[in-house]
């Protein structure tokens, strides 16, 4: 992503109002708040509908949505770790899926969002923007920056 | 002759740099750094200084071609500039000792080391410190993803 591209991208998530934050393996995610469209238990994931690469799927809106479960440093993982209770269906109007996660919960203040330093921003990061949670670390990201990662380890796993 | 300071870092336990003596901003003993994940081996870790995050880059894991371990991590913040006029930019390198100061002459300039041989793409320049040579740093290319 060129720097014009990135700055443009952290010029709207500075626009986002609400954050929720995902916590995969103890690590915080945070995604805008309008991208997710539900919050599902991991009880409703039918395993036996089988998506390349998912864990399952989540029937919503009359429509089958693939869940996917990642470690917390975003590699794929077959099966959901111990401690992971909540599925997320996340949208943004083009990219529809779910992600187990550890848990989930909503920012009640508008994070200040920092700039990931140039020099870590490998290119194909999802990462768009760093938060300081008390003494924490959070990632910000989006779906189709999930949804983009997500393309790329399926086809790195079939290629 | 022109002289000027410098400071001279401990990279790891044999690799030593230099900076101008206006570029290091602060040191900080045993900081805090916070992991940032899906981030390049020789700088996956941030530092909170003055409310900001800062990437702290190990130049000796980057030099090595392989993590480092550091028992007792301790961090420069450095000024940079992108361009002469533009606001100071800051960036963390970790150390393995307390920088020193030293006076550089002209007559003192002299070979990039040969190994490790990366290090014509972090330096601008060279000194001769005693038998050994000190390369001075390119701050503003390390700090704005020219190693990525």
């Amino acid at each position: 992503m060129s720097g014009r591209t990135q700055t443009t991208a952290l010029a709207d998530l500075r626009a986002t109002r609400a954050f929720a934050v995902l916590t995969l393996d103890g690590r915080k995610w945070l995604l805008p708040q309008a991208e997710i469209q539900a919050l599902e238990s991991l009880l409703d994931i039918d395993r036996e509908v089988r998506i390349p690469h998912s864990v399952g799927a989540v029937a919503f809106a009359g429509e089958w949505w693939p869940v996917y479960c990642l470690s917390g440093e975003l590699q794929l993982l077959q099966r959901p770790p111990d401690g992971r209770r909540a599925c997320p269906l996340l949208d943004n109007g083009a990219d529809r899926f779910g992600l187990v996660c550890d848990q989930v919960e909503t920012l009640t203040v508008a994070p200040r969002l920092l700039a990931p330093p140039a020099c870590m921003a490998l290119p194909d990061s999802p990462i768009q923007a760093l938060v300081l949670l008390n003494d924490e670390l959070g990632c910000v990201t989006t779906t189709e920056h999930l949804a983009a990662l997500l393309a790329a380890v399926v086809e790195n796993v079939d290629g | 002759m022109a002289e000027s300071a410098a400071w001279v870092l401990a990279l790891d336990h044999q690799l030593r740099a230099a900076v101008g003596e206006r570029e290091m901003a602060h040191l900080i003993e045993a900081p805090t750094l916070l992991e940032v994940p899906r981030s390049p081996f020789y700088c996956w870790q941030v530092l909170v200084w003055n409310e900001t995050v800062l990437p702290a880059m190990d130049l000796a894991a980057w030099l090595r071609g392989q993590p480092m371990q550091r028992q007792q991590p301790l961090a420069g913040v450095f000024a940079y500039q992108t361009r002469p006029g533009a606001d100071p930019e800051y960036g963390a390198l970790l150390l393995s000792g307390i920088p020193t100061r030293t006076r550089v002459d002209d007559d003192q300039v002299c070979a990039l080391p040969k190994q490790p041989s990366s290090w014509q793409t972090l330096a601008i320049s060279c000194f001769r410190q005693g038998d050994q040579p000190i390369p001075i740093l390119d701050l503003p290319y390390i700090f704005s993803g020219g190693l990525l």
